[in-house]
């Protein structure tokens, strides 16, 4: 058995479920930032954050695509950024590798992979415009009196992209501007037609263009003017909107209409590009399937891992690694497409008589058989064993009552369904009448779901969404959550049958503080918990990448409680439950109701807390014996494991801490 | 019967190897690719040998020392037994393998068994095993003693003084099981035909004897076999962690605060399969290696049996590479990444020319380097981050579980709960620790509160956010404790709003095909209700329905057929001899709704389809994914495709997607004698029934009937099978679709109507002399249908009609003269011929002749 220490180690183990999607990750993103220079864009204004600071539109955009780079350059360091600049008379320096753009735009930053010189280089250049704010109208000059045409920006969009992003990436354009109306004057129709022709060839060049218009009270942003006679639907970041363009069509819902304030925080939720992580069937009964595609909207985000260097004098490059199978006798490496399946051989085995007629014999590591025969099983058999034959999609059971859902039923993150029209036509409105139904019915689905052509079917329950929008101006979407059941094989029995109960007069104690220290109409806030440990890492990380110091006294959990709050609200509350509990008689039973039968307790064996306390600080600890040792740390859920000394060590120890 | 303690453990096997025990027994094989019957036929023995090896074969998997088992054979030639050697008798018993704790050898050594010329004495075997047994436990009298009998009952016992043996039985506290070979069965329901006069004698005594043994059950083989695929639930018991839970400043306001000593248990713990072992032929000589598998399979004829191939278990190794070479220029970043895309491809065994570095060919100079020279560290962007440890300095955290605040039960998100489940429990050790614990438990519960908690395990370690929500049991107050998402972990993508259409004037639309109407919305509320659940269980002692579905029964499949497979392959030599039995029932038992359900909604189900018009949109192009992921298409793709709503004009659902098939399919049909195309054709037609037209019936076709798909090698586009969205027969494959409902036998009046329309609809279409012979066809098959379901006025009805439709005009004449040319056989059904099958008919025999004329 693995010593007690180990058993701690839990936080060490790995989610294998986390590996799974790694093959989306294998994806490249790119995103182009473009951003209006124009004189409204760099109009100073006062700082939504600092005081007595004048920014402009233009400087909160920078900062947001800064932002948006040092998230992106942590979580994709794959993934390449550029910044282009309209309505500025800067200048691009051709040179041999890039594309003349078309005039008064501006390739501040072409598309190239994230690296920390790049990201500096912004900062800095904020930096400077926050002491000066004439600093951005000296570096991107705004064109006066007039407009770039829309369509010449996409046209410059396209070439950008053209130069700098790899084909197979997702790529996208964040257009940033709070012109409603650019092309207002003569001509305006045929500026709107070469604006709409030059998305086109945007979009198929496969690039989606995902607007965040920026609405000022004085000047709220009207898309009817312009945008919407532009921006097709078949624009849309959506990946799987389909509406016909000669009906009455929908307006894409990725465009973000938000106060400059907002900016960032509409890019974050745009930042991640939409990627489904499985589009299935989901048979509704024989005859009525429809199509969804599946979505991880929790999953845990971890650490990046660490990767194997090589220094090369000039720069350092990683090492990829292969993981290769070898028959170890004859040093021989095997081709995956020979490698068959089978169990452990189990110990070397003493052959005793060789007599040779055994119709497979096993010596260490070797099976042997007559030729011909195959003990061993192919991994298309070890596929079927997982998937049980069945082809990826969800199929409904039936359904149950919402209370059915019981809280401990869970073994991993949910998936979030949403129909897919483009695979069965009618999905959406079927998908629709289902969810009213089971929301007006207090139902849930069951249903058997295998979303991997390698994966194991599970049971999971499908936990209907209404639509609903929050005061920050989010909506959650209508949908399903597919939350995975645990199979028999998952759960476990109570550990503890039978504890001493408290009385009433002792609850009603705790629920005084209980009280205090509830949130009204709350719940649990992700949002207010960013992960601190990633967040530790990633500071780090950059300022490694910076060559900066790291200042670890700057960091702030946000993740712990708010004590003085919390003394402030209950304090008292809870300083007259304890004494409550002094005098609780129950508390008073000398002998516990516990103990695994068979163990053997010896006489007189508890020392109590007070007494060892004491021979702590008169330093004769020593005189304990090692099982009495034992008892009082394992009290104290501390490692019982190791020699006296250590275990005295161990006892100092916490009586250190807990002086 | 107490619980048993694991291990400690004599089990005796004894195995009958008398000459009937040779005789050739046929077994039933899993279905073959095209689920087409397969048997084999092994020897009775060889069959009865499966379950001792799978026996042992779990004592193997689970290693304990204290699991032993024992083998004697009864029929050997040869006499070699502990009793015979001190007193003579029991001749022809022999301890084939002594008492020890079972290896792989142990199974080969079971294959070498082979019937003999001799009788063996069933009765002597179990003197002998007892008293083998006994010995063996001479000093350990408290492990429990098993034997296990194997025999088929054809030898002749001695009945002499067995009532002696049973008490010495019942005396040692010795469980009996005798598993026979097509013994017959009540339990399992099989009874073996023409059995021998000896055997059924033998059976008789067999159970007067179990009935004896205080601890005895008599069975027959094949439900043995069965048995042991039975999922059977490791019970873990999670490990008790110590931590504590705490709420307030515990050092500077101590009196103003509390941490509690508490326990943490796992409540629900992922277990997966066990994971394979990997294997490959060693190559042994220069000979050999140079052959491939195909060889190696014709060799067995050449070559002498005694020629074996070695199968090495192979050990994982990791090697590291850097490319080399490139220029090292701005772009040489983006090149890079190019490549690492190509390495792994080549990890996934795809791109087999660029395997070895050592390769001349290979485009990236790859480098083989140690990896004592490589430096860890992290790549931020493009650029290096060295952190020579792996890690950077971890977060200063302390253990415990301090409590952050609270919030109202019904405000609680399920969806984000992120994984495992533990239980909290107060200190089992302190009667005021339990107390204190208790009443917070209780007090939540009461106001129906949950907390907000942050976890950490172990000083330094990674807090977790979470939530503690109270259980009160009969005897203990508990909390649970759910991880919950960070800021970081919730992806927050925008969906288009299914309810709230808005069209480009901003105008907000209430009717839209993405929009369900009150019809679609009432069909769906009426199929919800018919496809509850909620009485659709077993009847509970008071003969109230329970709910269908137990997460307590509900077995992992993929664990449980893993470890069937691995036993599985662990006893047989050859696998495409002897493959994997199907699994066991109650592994499936939860992969379908209940029939029950399935009848009650039928007509829900069907009103929904009518309602809904749920139609798949013909795949433009198939793609062939090389990484074998369902993943979603590209948002390329659906941006080249164009969506088409079809359900803008509800009128026009009438339409055929697709009328003709495509040319790939009509290829595929003509050369049916390739067996493969043509199954892969089938399984087609089968997938898309299952999507589309089995509806009707959905009890009907028990899933075993049908063959699991198999995993498509390649996606071919799908066919459409052409079908109207109220009609169950098709335009594409008329009779293949109708022959399919009529085997399953209760829709035949809709299908024969239907045949009928569609027979009609497709001589009238224009250009369809070339389907003239299908058509005929057809009909033939309606007809006779029709005669025998007594849909006759049917079968008259859709000839006159079809006479009218052909003779006017536009009409068909070339195709009525053809059917005319059939003759009688395709006329009205008259009255004679309708009373010869049970019906009616109001067509006189002479008006049926005329009919044609």
């Amino acid at each position: 058995m693995a010593p007690y220490d180990d058993w701690n180690a839990i936080d060490e183990e790995e989610d294998e479920e986390l590996q799974d999607y790694s093959y989306l990750e294998g994806k490249r993103d790119v995103i182009l930032f473009c951003i209006d220079c124009s004189e409204s864009m760099q109009e100073l204004r006062e700082d939504p954050n600092y005081e007595d600071t004048k920014t402009c539109h233009l400087f909160a955009a920078l900062e947001a695509a800064v932002q948006i780079q040092k998230k992106k350059v942590i979580v994709g360091p794959n993934d390449s950024v550029g910044i282009m600049l309209f309505n500025t008379t800067r200048k691009t320096a051709t040179t041999r590798i890039q594309s003349e753009l078309k005039k008064n735009t501006f390739a501040y930053q072409p598309i190239s992979p994230l690296g920390a010189p790049t990201i500096q280089e912004l900062i800095r250049l904020l930096d400077d415009a926050r002491e000066d704010p004439e600093t951005l109208r000296k570096a991107f000059p705004p064109l006066q009196g007039k407009r770039v045409p829309m369509g010449d920006v996409f046209t410059s969009c396209n070439w950008v992209l053209r130069d700098g992003a790899p084909k197979t990436a997702t790529k996208r354009v964040f257009l940033i501007t709070d012109e409603d109306n650019p092309h207002s004057g003569p001509g305006s129709q045929q500026l709107i037609t070469s604006a709409r022709t030059t998305l086109i060839d945007l979009t198929q060049a496969g690039v989606t263009v995902e607007p965040f218009f920026i609405s000022t009270p004085d000047n709220p942003f009207d898309v009817t003017k312009f945008y919407s006679s532009v921006l097709l639907p078949t624009n849309l970041a959506d990946d799987d909107e389909d509406v016909d363009p000669s009906d009455p069509s929908v307006l894409p819902e990725s465009i973000s209409i938000s106060r400059i304030e907002d900016l960032l925080a509409q890019m974050r939720f745009h930042e991640v590009p939409k990627r489904a992580h499985y589009s299935v069937p989901f048979k509704l009964g024989e005859g009525l399937t429809i199509g969804v595609k599946g979505y991880g909207l929790v999953t845990e985000q971890k650490k990046g891992s660490y990767k194997y260097f090589v220094d090369l004098g000039d720069r350092m490059e990683v090492a990829t690694s292969r993981t290769v199978y070898v028959d170890e006798a004859r040093e021989a490496e095997v081709e995956k497409t020979k490698i068959l399946y089978g169990t452990s051989l189990g110990e070397t085995v003493a052959v005793e008589d060789d007599e040779d007629e055994d119709d497979s014999r096993i010596e260490g590591m070797i099976r042997e058989v007559p030729i011909g025969k195959r003990p061993f099983y192919t991994a298309e058999d070890i596929r079927s064993f997982r998937t049980m034959n069945l082809e990826p999609g969800i199929k409904l059971l039936g359904f149950k009552d919402r209370s059915e859902l019981a809280f401990e039923d869970n073994i991993r993150h949910s998936h979030f369904i949403y129909p897919d029209e483009m695979t069965y036509s009618g999905s959406k409105r079927t998908f629709s009448a289902l969810i009213k139904s089971l929301v007006k019915k207090k139902k849930i689905g069951l249903v058997l779901s295998l979303t991997r052509r390698n994966a194991t079917p599970v049971f999971c329950a499908l936990l209907p969404q209404e639509e609903k929008a929050d005061e920050a101006g989010w909506t959650d979407p209508a949908g399903f959550h597919l939350i995975p059941l645990p199979f028999a094989d998952d759960i476990r029995a109570a550990t503890v049958t039978k504890a001493v109960r408290a009385s009433d007069s002792l609850k009603d104690a705790a629920r005084a503080w209980i009280d205090k220290l509830s949130v009204k109409n709350g719940a649990y806030p992700p949002d207010s918990y960013p992960n601190p440990a990633l967040a530790y890492h990633n500071a780090q990380l950059e300022a490694s990448a910076f060559r900066e110091e790291f200042d670890p006294d700057s960091f702030e959990d946000l993740t712990l409680p708010k004590i003085e709050m919390i003394h402030k609200r209950a304090g008292a509350l809870m300083k007259t439950w304890k004494v409550a509990l002094a005098h609780e008689e129950a508390a008073d039973i000398v002998d516990i109701p516990e103990k695994v039968a068979g163990t053997k307790r010896k006489a007189e064996v508890s020392v109590d807390e007070a007494e060892i306390r004491s021979m702590y600080e008169s330093s004769s600890l020593g005189k304990m014996r090692v099982d009495q040792l034992k008892d009082f740390l394992r009290s104290k859920s501390q490692p019982v494991s190791g020699k006296k000394a250590e275990l005295l060590e161990r006892v100092a120890t916490w009586f250190d801490e807990h002086a | 019967m107490p619980a048993e303690r694991a291990g400690y453990t004599v089990t005796m096997f004894l195995i009958d190897t008398s000459p009937s025990m040779g005789k050739l027994r046929t077994v039933q094989l899993p279905p073959g690719p095209n689920n087409e019957e397969r048997t084999s036929e092994i020897t009775r023995l060889e069959w009865a040998l499966q379950f001792v090896k799978l026996k042992i074969q779990e004592m193997i998997y689970n290693g304990r020392k204290t699991d032993q088992c024992g083998v004697i054979v009864f029929g050997s030639e040869d006499t070699n037994n502990i009793i015979n050697e001190q007193n003579g008798g029991y001749e022809n018993v022999s301890d084939y393998i002594p008492i020890a704790q079972p290896n792989a050898a142990t199974l080969s050594k079971l294959d070498a068994l082979k019937a003999t010329d001799i009788y063996g004495d069933p009765l002597d075997a179990i003197i002998v095993g007892i008293h083998t047994q006994a010995v063996h436990l001479a000093s350990k009298k408290t492990w429990t003693r098993k034997i296990v009998l194997i025999t088929d009952g054809e030898s002749p016992i001695e009945l002499e003084d067995w009532e002696a043996t049973v008490d010495k039985m019942n005396s040692l506290n010795v469980s009996m099981t005798i598993v026979g070979v097509d013994f017959d069965s009540e339990n399992f329901g099989y009874v073996e035909a023409n059995k021998t006069e000896m055997k059924k004698t033998n059976e008789a005594f067999f159970h007067e004897f179990i009935s004896k043994v205080d601890n005895g059950i008599v069975g027959t083989c094949e439900e043995a076999l069965q048995e042991t695929a039975r999922p059977d639930i490791k019970q873990t018991k999670s490990a008790l962690m110590g931590t504590l839970l705490r709420l307030g400043d515990v050092d500077t306001k101590a009196d103003e605060a509390f941490e509690l000593v508490v326990k943490t248990s796992k409540c629900t713990a992922m277990s997966r399969p066990k994971s394979w072992k990997k294997f490959a032929v060693r190559e042994t000589n220069p000979r050999e290696s140079s052959q491939d598998e195909d060889a190696e399979i014709d060799m067995e004829d050449d070559k002498a049996e005694t020629a074996k191939v070695a199968y090495a278990q192979l050990k994982m190794r990791s090697e590291y590479y850097v490319e080399q070479g490139g220029e090292a220029d701005a772009e040489d970043d983006v090149k890079m990444e190019d490549d690492d895309e190509i390495l792994l491809d080549k990890r996934k065994g795809k791109d087999k020319e660029v395997r070895l570095p050592s390769e001349e060919e290979n485009t990236p100079h790859l480098e083989k380097v140690e990896r004592e020279e490589l430096i860890r560290g992290f790549k931020y962007g493009t650029t290096y981050a060295p952190c020579p440890d792996g890690q950077f300095p971890r977060l200063n955290t302390r253990k415990g579980i301090d409590i952050c605040g609270f919030f109202l039960a019904k405000n609680f998100r399920r969806e984000l709960s992120m994984g495992e489940i533990q239980y909290v429990w107060a200190d089992p050790n302190s009667a005021k620790q339990q107390a204190a614990f208790s009443s917070i438990v209780q007090a939540m519960y009461e106001k129906d509160a949950i907390a907000i908690a942050r976890w950490v395990t172990k000083d330094g370690m990674d807090c977790k956010m979470g939530v503690l929500t109270p259980v009160v049991w009969d005897e203990v107050d508990c909390l649970l404790w759910a991880q919950m998402p960070f800021a970081d972990d919730v992806r927050k993508y925008t969906f288009a709003s299914l309810d709230h259409l808005v069209n480009k004037k901003g105008e907000v639309l209430t009717e839209h095909p993405f929009i369900p109407t009150e019809e679609q919305l009432d069909a769906m509320d009426n199929f919800v209700d018919a496809m509850d659940l909620m009485d659709a269980g077993d009847k509970d002692e008071e003969g109230n329905r329970t709910p269908w579905f137990d997460t307590l029964e509900s077995y992992n499949p993929s664990v449980h057929r893993t470890k069937q497979a691995m036993f599985h392959c662990a006893v047989v030599s050859d696998l495409s001899a002897n493959p994997l039995p199907p699994p066991h029932p109650e592994l499936l038992k939860y992969f379908d709704t209940p029939k029950r359900v399935l009848k009650r909604s039928r007509d829900a189900l069907e009103e929904c389809k009518n309602v809904l018009k749920v139609k798949q949109v013909p795949k433009k192009v198939a793609r062939t994914r090389k990484d074998g992921h369902a993943l979603a298409q590209d948002e390329d793709d659906n941006l080249l495709l164009e969506g088409k709503e079809p359900s803008l004009h509800h009128d026009m659902s009438q339409i055929q997607i697709s009328e003709a098939p495509s040319p790939d399919n009509v290829k595929a049909k003509a050369s049916v004698e390739n067996s493969e195309t043509e199954e892969e054709d089938e399984e087609e037609e089968l997938l898309l029934d299952k999507v589309k037209k089995r509806a009707t019936s959905p009890s009907a076709a028990p899933r075993k009937n049908q063959p699991l798909p198999t995993p498509a090698r390649s996606m071919s586009p799908e066919i459409d099978p052409g079908r109207a969205p109220d009609r169950i027969i098709g335009s594409t494959y008329p009779l293949a679709d109708f022959k399919k409902n009529i085997a399953q036998g209760d829709v035949v009046t809709k299908a024969v109507e239907d045949l009928a329309a569609v027979i009609i609809e497709i001589a009238m279409r224009p250009f369809s002399s070339r389907r003239h012979t299908e058509l005929i066809e057809c009909m033939q098959f309606l007809r006779e249908t029709a005669l025998l379901e007594d849909e006759i006025d049917a079968w008259n009805a859709f000839l006159v009609n079809l006479k009218d439709k052909c003779t006017s005009e536009p009409g068909n004449q070339e195709f009525w003269s053809e059917v005319k040319g059939v003759g009688r056989g395709l006329s009205l059904i008259s009255n004679k011929e309708a009373k010869q099958n049970g019906g009616t008919s109001k067509v006189s025999e002479s008006g049926s002749i005329n009919f044609f004329s």
